[in-house]
């Protein structure tokens, strides 16, 4: 290919197109001469190439990116699916524990009114001021402690047993979130893999942005307080603030 | 945590408010662990104002962020209200901003409560108030 600028013609193509006339290579010699004439079109054959070769890359890009619209189609809403399903879980878990301490309390409450019920006559007896009417009332009333901290405490042991078995939404919740947390960064990728393949550079907003806040500033719980110092660590924090405002 | 001497009415009206109903049952446990029994439930501001309006509450526990009516919002229209500014408003949320509680502060909270919280907060936080108000 002609590296000539502006349809001069050098000494090394004089002698070519000589050679090729001398030797009858006429179509040769044509194709010459007419380089010659237009160099401007190899040139413009090559950029022409170049914008097929990325025009090419850009659509295999966006097969890649099919992918995309598979996110946006199957795999997000799955993820509602699967985030909605933690909300579930962890409110079942935290219902079965509630209704498991709820009737535990009673139960304490019970066993620790008897224990007082029993505790002055055990004084006394441990005092050796004991009299037989008030002993025989003591066993009675410890027979009744007795068997009712038996039965209780199976019973108790049981409901502890729930409150246990109630935290085995930690392990599944956990392996949900995980690939929640893979979704998103997935769609993290592709989503730059479109900006890249669009020329558009996904640098330059690297800067933290600002977490979104509502009405009145809310933003809910506060995932990395030790990295902000307009939030407060905790409840120690919320009492000075207060004080230091006269409260 | 039980705090037996203290001279405050365990027959109050209280009116806890929070859009979770695990939290809400979370202070009503801790609150009848007190000694309260009269407790009522509303699960946002804009349901518990009518409420507040209609009963003869004593005490407002609520959350800041729920949909709705949020609690600093509730607690704006309690003290706007000549019916109603008397009453003790607790603020337990996960609302952390220190522009936040002094919002809260400057609207007339009784007390702010930040989440995750304990049984002891609640106690501590229940005794200053009341203990206030005489």
């Amino acid at each position: 290919m002609s590296v000539d600028t502006g349809g001069h013609v050098s000494l090394e193509e004089a002698k070519l197109l000589v050679e090729y006339l001398e030797t009858g290579q006429q179509e040769k010699a044509d194709e010459l001469i007419e380089e010659i004439q237009n160099p401007i079109n190899s040139e413009l054959f090559a950029e022409i190439g170049k914008l097929t070769r990325q025009l090419h890359d850009s659509l295999n890009n966006f097969q890649l990116d099919s992918r995309l619209n598979d996110l946006a189609t199957a795999d997000i809403p799955d993820a509602q699916e699967r985030l909605n399903y933690v909300i579930t879980r962890t409110e079942e878990a935290a219902n079965k524990t509630m209704d498991a301490v709820e009737s535990i309390f009673p139960v304490v409450d019970t066993i620790q009114k008897q224990i007082k019920a029993v505790n002055p006559l055990w004084q006394k007896l441990m005092h050796n001021k004991l009299d037989l009417p008030e002993f025989k009332s003591l066993c009675i009333d410890i027979d009744i402690l007795l068997k009712t901290t038996d039965k209780e405490s199976v019973r108790m042991h049981d409901l502890m047993t729930d409150v246990l078995m109630a935290q085995d939404f930690q392990d599944l919740t956990g392996q949900v979130i995980r690939k929640v947390i893979d979704l998103v960064r997935e769609v993290e990728d592709s989503l730059i893999g479109m900006l890249t393949a669009f020329g558009l550079s996904s640098e330059g907003s690297s800067e933290p942005s600002k977490p979104k806040v509502g009405d009145n500033l809310v933003e809910g719980p506060i995932v990395n307080a030790t990295q902000r110092d307009d939030v407060v660590a905790d409840q120690d924090d919320v009492d000075d603030l207060l004080s230091s405002l006269g409260f | 945590m039980f705090s037996p001497e203290s001279a405050l009415d365990k027959n109050m009206k209280v009116l806890v408010v929070d859009d979770f109903s695990t939290m809400r049952r979370i202070v009503k446990n801790l609150l009848r662990d007190l000694g309260f029994t009269n407790i009522s439930e509303a699960d946002d501001g804009s349901t518990a104002l009518p409420m507040l309006k209609e009963g003869s509450f004593d005490f407002v526990v609520t959350d800041w962020n729920m949909p709705g009516m949020q609690g600093i919002d509730l607690l704006k229209a309690i003290r706007a209200d000549a019916n109603l500014s008397h009453i003790p408003v607790l603020l337990i949320t996960a609302e952390a901003k220190k522009e936040q509680i002094v919002m809260a502060a400057q609207a007339g909270v009784n007390g702010y409560i930040v989440k995750p919280f304990t049984a002891a907060t609640l106690n501590a936080k229940l005794d200053k108030i009341f203990e206030r108000l005489g």
